[in-house]
């Protein structure tokens, strides 16, 4: 299986660099339907976002996104990730709070 | 509970049931609490690697600005295209107190400057060290994508055994034993109705042998 990268040339350039083949330079415009594109593709493993990006993507894609295993989204540029979140929904409390 | 029928084998059923479900509920508990020790040891190694990906992402970001703003974007791309080498993932998966968790493997990310496809001499030292940071930080984010799948495998587990754990504890098991209680007192109800016909029969049967 491949990772895969989605976002702005700025930010894909490094990863091209580090040798990932699945690299998506997008608008964003074009944002959304990469994104679904590549989660629905089976060679895809693990998929690295910008955080910003992430944020500006509809709140049920996010949810699916978050909810995926196959692939893996890995969102790149923040502290906490989209964990937060559903561990205070299943355990009850806010286990990051500490931090 | 008007379809329940007040018998002894109904309630000896009933009994049955409720022993069956408590034994159930406890298990379910020992599992939730499990799959929660499980999810502990693994949340520390998990918010560290977030935090980990943050600053590689922020050391890297910085050395591919530098890298861009001297060599120049074109330079910077031009290299990014002529690598040879492609990381690759393998997902195996491993049991977990019943939860299929993957278990990924990538093969070589971190590569050295010969072996990265582009030319040494064609690009600059800034240019290698953003592809280095790069490298790493890639290499974390497949520990990351490992950790936090296992992560939402078992936090999806914890949501579901919670939520038979509840279903038998306040739903199942008080509807099962209003069961039991109302054949019970059904039961005694028959019971004292029955002595009460038995003593006027018998009342009756004095009175019969007087006269």
């Amino acid at each position: 299986m491949e990772i895969a990268v989605v976002g702005s040339e700025e930010f894909v350039v490094g990863f091209r660099l580090a040798g990932i083949k699945k690299v998506y330079a997008v608008t964003p415009d074009k944002l959304l339907d990469t994104i679904v594109k590549v989660l629905d593709d089976q060679a895809v493993g693990i998929l690295a976002v910008h955080t910003p990006d992430l944020d500006r993507l509809p709140a049920q894609l996010r949810e699916r996104m978050m909810e995926s295993v196959n692939p893996v989204v890995i969102p790149v540029g923040v502290e906490e990730g989209d964990m937060r979140d559903k561990v205070r929904r299943a355990m009850g409390i806010d286990l990051y709070k500490s931090r | 509970m008007r379809e329940i029928q007040p018998t002894r084998s109904e309630l000896l059923e009933v009994t049955r049931k409720i022993r069956l479900t408590q034994n159930g509920h406890k298990i379910l508990k020992l599992k939730r609490d499990g799959l929660i020790l499980e999810f502990f040891k693994i949340l520390d190694q998990a918010k560290d690697l977030r935090l980990e990906i943050a600053k590689r992402f922020r050391e890297a970001s910085e050395k591919i600005a530098i890298a861009s703003a001297v060599d120049g974007v074109i330079a910077v791309r031009s290299a990014s295209y002529a690598l040879t080498g492609h990381p690759e993932i393998q997902l195996r998966s491993r049991n977990l107190m019943g939860v299929v968790v993957p278990e990924i493997k990538s093969s070589k990310i971190v590569a050295p400057i010969y072996e990265r496809g582009y030319g040494i001499i064609g690009t600059s030292p800034r240019i290698d060290e953003a592809t280095d940071a790069f490298e790493k930080l890639v290499e974390t984010v497949v520990k990351a994508a490992e950790l936090e799948t296992t992560m939402k495998k078992l936090l999806e587990e914890i949501e579901r055994t919670k939520r038979r754990v509840n279903a038998l504890e306040f739903r199942v098991l008080p509807d099962l034993e209003e069961i039991e209680r109302f054949i019970r007192f059904r039961l005694e109800e028959m019971e004292r109705d029955n002595i009460f016909r038995l003593k006027r029969i018998k009342g009756k049967m004095a009175k019969a042998a007087e006269a």
